[in-house]
């Protein structure tokens, strides 16, 4: 277990190093921030100017209406309805794909830690974390666009961002378990709880923080992402709900925004509005670990 | 705070809901849809077309963005119901594809040469300074031989730093193909494509980045779209073309550049054109598609639709959408050959076009 | 008992999919990839050659795998400290505060930008900083994509770090402090010895986030098609290569970057071993 160092270094020196740590932790914490800060300044600055009712329910506008707009120095007319909806329909089928299968691996791996099958997992999804967002969407097209759905469409577009999301759903989701006191796991079972049942009602409601930092993380990234969509769910200026259909989604929409010499400056509204959303996420599962903390933390 | 929130969601999921039902509600029915993919550079004006024909007949359209190569792909995979591509296929790329295709040229469209100079505002160029320039032979502003074509103009001693793509694009394909015809050193050390081994100059990702560089650098020089560059406003240079005569590019001197013979299947690059008023680097898009529409189980119903909406695309209507958004219109000739072209598309052997 | 079985056996169906996901990618992968290397051979991964031009076409990875290389571990080290230092701040320092809780919802905002909105701002924001500096003439290049890639894998790094740093039981930090240790001992004595494994497991994450990631660096690492000859010059990285030339590719160029995916997957392999086997070490 935790080891004491025997107290070799005088005690005012042990104090001073415990001084300069903290510190430089307090120092190196603000540096982090700045750059946040410029960003999502520049992102909420720019972009709220474009932000009105019509923003959420109309589709987006064409380069013809953008240019007119711009020449008589009005607000670009439409919105991003289409992308919303699609993002929504694509994000939701990815999570429904990921989430399940993310954590019952995760949870395998936590129940056989050390068998080789098991290293060979963990080093699949490690290497899947640094497999380009394109090269999905590659997989997606040659896999569901040209296969299952013959044509592009959302279902491809979720399915490449699932594979996206799953090596962070199982890596918080094995990492936060290990850290669960081995004792609760075994009176669980002492008591001849089922394992679902430990499952379900114990390892999961002790690690819901790490799990949904996880998931949050994993769906912060794929709302993000353009590059896989491109080539899976392409695009759409309706707003469609079908997953067999082209869909369009707010990345995409801002990537079409930022190649129409007209449209640039929609970019930015986009933008705040998928940053809006990344923050609600946070709120809703913040509030969802909170319910279910254990009396753990302080 | 919370209920707030999920209330929220509610209410534009709702919205959304709404308008998906209006939609559907008003059209005349037609549960048709047509997707295309392919050539970023016609992107605004197939937009825009593909709105104003769904809302003219009611059928949805969908177009994606994905580039010239993603267009062929798609087509030869059998995913869409036709491709764009700004470069028209090789004879050994027609051998690939699984049936014949035709093109069908819709509009055109410029490279155009931006700059940003420092008291400079208005600039000629010429094919050969223009190559030395971008082959890196040209290495300052204050060169003789850029003077000697823009007399009274003062260059400030200033190093000249080149912008390219470094995606591949169509916009680069035309270049290339133009600067191949007029150098033979281009010609025999780079030649063309969609995208080159550039001996000199930063590549940028997209107009947006070329132009982006050029605004922001002082002493940049680099080619971009003309649909782009027109909407932005950008500076750029007349160039001088095989007449002899400093053309400004603009719409009328984009399709000037296609007057003259069009060959049946319009697979030609019209860079360099003999027409004394065309502007020398300019280019036809293409839409492709498969001669025989009877394949995938695809209904005569479809076919027609496809083949009715590139013929209204290539008429004065659909060609009025292309100008109204910087992009040269076909000239007479071109829409007579793209005519011919759709009359041979056919549905289990019989012509889909009634004539 | 049969549940239990039952349970077992679907975890470890669960364990096959992820398997039989990646056996699919590789396999996708290999058959787009084999013309490459029937035409240039193994040497392709060593041949820093990249020329498009039809007729003299020859592809080689050298200059991307070096890129890639290069960007995402300088980007792993700017990172390193602050997301330590942020993970600590916010998990031991001053937990539970409303200034831990605002910082944490920053940082994780920093995961929702899509990369190309950092590329945009790196364009306009970053790139006038380093000219200004007179590090590039143009603000492209290693260290300018470098640093927005700091930046985008923080959350990673970050956000699972402080979850398993407050996750260390109570009872082992009072035991510490009631032996007179002080706040830094602890952490290093305490916290960190029971942590690490989520910790570096977070590490690998980001890493493996700056390894492919795509859009941001595009646009501002000047896309060179060689080797970067110094910190501050251009270059290029694999996703990058594939992002700007797939949608035009054909035959033997796209073939090339469905290969050079492939040595990405390989080349994330390889560095993910090697670090764990360099951490192993050190916990000796």
């Amino acid at each position: 277990m935790a080891q004491i160092p025997a107290i070799s270094d005088s005690t005012n020196r042990r104090h001073l190093k415990n001084v300069i740590l903290k510190v430089s932790i307090i120092i190196l914490s603000l540096i982090t921030i700045v750059p946040i800060i410029f960003i999502i300044y520049k992102i909420v600055v720019n972009g709220i100017s474009q932000i009105n009712l019509d923003f959420f329910v109309k589709p987006s506008p064409d380069s013809l209406q953008a240019m007119t707009a711009l020449a008589n120095h009005e607000t670009i007319p439409g919105g991003i309805a289409n992308g919303i909806t699609g993002t929504f329909l694509i994000v939701i089928v990815a999570s429904l794909l990921a989430i399940p299968v993310g954590i019952m691996i995760g949870i395998y791996l936590y129940e056989n830690p050390t068998s080789r099958y098991s290293g060979l997992i963990r080093n699949i999804s490690e290497i899947l974390q640094g497999v380009p967002s394109i090269v999905l969407g590659v997989i997606g097209y040659m896999w569901i666009v040209k296969n299952v759905t013959n044509g592009f469409s959302a279902l491809a577009g979720s399915v490449a961002l699932a594979i996206m999301m799953l090596p962070m759903i199982i890596k918080s989701t094995e990492e936060t378990m290990k850290m669960i006191p081995n004792e609760i796991r075994e009176a669980a079972f002492a008591m001849g709880v089922p394992y679902h049942k430990v499952i379900i009602k114990v390892l999961i409601p002790s690690s819901i923080s790490g799990l949904s930092t996880g998931v949050l993380l994993s769906v912060s990234r794929i709302l993000g992402e353009t590059a896989p969509l491109m080539l899976t769910a392409l695009g759409s200026s309706v707003i469609n709900l079908n997953i067999t259909k082209p869909t369009n989604a707010v990345p995409l929409l801002i990537w079409e925004f930022y190649n129409d010499p007209n449209m640039v400056k929609l970019v930015w509204s986009s933008s705040l509005f998928l940053l809006i959303f990344v923050l609600s996420l946070n709120i809703i599962s913040g509030r969802l670990a909170k319910k279910h903390k254990t009396g753990r933390k302080k | 705070m919370k209920n707030l929130l999920i209330l929220i969601m509610i209410l534009s999921l709702t919205v959304s809901c709404n308008n998906t039902g209006k939609k559907s509600a008003s059209k005349s029915g037609s549960n048709v849809s047509l997707t295309a993919a392919g050539a970023t550079f016609p992107m605004p004006f197939y937009n825009l077309a593909f709105k104003k024909y769904s809302e003219k007949t009611g059928i949805q359209m969908t177009y994606g963005g994905i580039g010239s190569g993603g267009g062929i792909r798609s087509l030869k995979d059998k995913v869409v119901d036709f491709g764009a591509s700004d470069a028209f296929l090789s004879d050994s790329e027609l051998s690939e594809m699984p049936a014949p295709i035709v093109h069908i040229p819709t509009c055109m469209g410029a490279v155009v040469i931006a700059y940003n100079i420092p008291g400079v505002d208005s600039l000629k160029m010429t094919p050969d300074v223009l190559a030395g320039i971008f082959m890196g032979k040209i290495t300052k502003w204050n060169d003789p031989q850029i003077k000697a074509i823009n007399e009274g103009l003062n260059f400030p001693d200033m190093n000249i730093a080149v912008v390219h793509r470094s995606d591949g694009s169509g916009t680069t394909n035309i270049f290339s193909d133009y600067m191949s015809k007029v150098s033979k050193d281009w010609n025999d050390n780079i030649g063309a494509g969609k995208s080159l081994n550039w001996p000199t100059g930063i590549g940028a990702k997209g107009n947006p980045g070329v132009a982006g560089t050029i605004s922001q650098t002082q002493g940049t020089i680099g080619y971009i779209g003309s649909e782009y560059a027109f909407a932005q406003k950008i500076q750029y240079a007349k160039l001088q073309n095989s007449s002899g005569n400093f053309i400004n590019p603009d719409v009328k001197t984009v399709s000037n550049a296609a007057k003259g013979d069009i060959p049946a299947d319009a697979r030609i690059m019209v860079t360099n054109s003999s027409a004394p008023d065309a502007y020398p680097i300019s280019g036809f898009t293409w839409i492709i598609l498969y001669k025989e529409q009877d394949y995938n189980g695809r209904s005569k119903e479809q076919a027609e639709d496809v083949v009715k909406f590139l013929e209204w695309l290539v008429s004065p209507e659909g060609q009025a959408i292309a100008e109204s958004v910087n992009y040269a219109p076909l000239p007479e000739d071109a829409v007579t050959v793209a005519k011919n072209i759709l009359k041979t598309v056919t549905f289990d052997g019989k012509p889909l076009l009634s004539e | 008992m049969n549940s239990d079985r039952l349970t077992r056996t679907v975890l470890f169906i669960s364990s096959l999919v992820l398997l039989m996901i990646s056996a699919g990618i590789v396999f996708s992968l290999v058959g787009g990839a084999i013309p490459a290397f029937k035409a240039f051979g193994p040497g392709f991964i060593i041949s820093n050659h990249w020329n498009p031009t039809s007729g003299h076409e020859s592809y080689g990875a050298l200059p991307f795998i070096a890129g890639t290389l290069i960007t995402s571990f300088l980007a792993l080290l700017i990172c390193l400290p602050l997301a330590f230092s942020t993970s600590l701040f916010m998990a031991e320092y001053y937990r539970g505060t409303r200034v831990a809780g605002i910082l944490s919802s920053m940082v994780d905002l920093l995961a929702g930008i899509p990369s190309i909105v950092y590329g945009l701002w790196g364009f306009y924001s970053l790139r006038p900083l380093i000219i200004s500096l007179g590090l590039n003439e143009q603000g492209f290049g290693v260290f300018t994509s470098s640093l927005i890639l700091a930046i985008m894998i923080v959350p990673y790094a970050t956000s699972l770090s402080t979850e398993i740093i407050a996750m260390v039981p109570d009872e082992l930090k009072e035991a510490a402090y009631s032996l007179g240790a002080t706040r830094r001992e602890v952490i290093f004595n305490v916290i960190l010895p029971n942590a690490r494994s989520g910790i570096i497991a977070s590490y690998i994450l980001a890493l493996g986030r700056a390894l492919g990631e795509t859009m941001a660096v595009t646009m501002l690492i000047g896309n060179a098609n060689v080797i970067p000859k110094g910190l501050f010059s251009t270059g290029n990285t694999m996703a990058s290569i594939i992002a700007n030339q797939f949608g035009e590719a054909t035959g033997l160029k796209l073939s090339s970057l469905i290969a050079i995916g492939l040595l990405l997957f390989a080349i994330t392999a390889i560095v993910n071993s090697i670090g764990k086997l360099i951490i192993s070490r050190f916990s000796r």
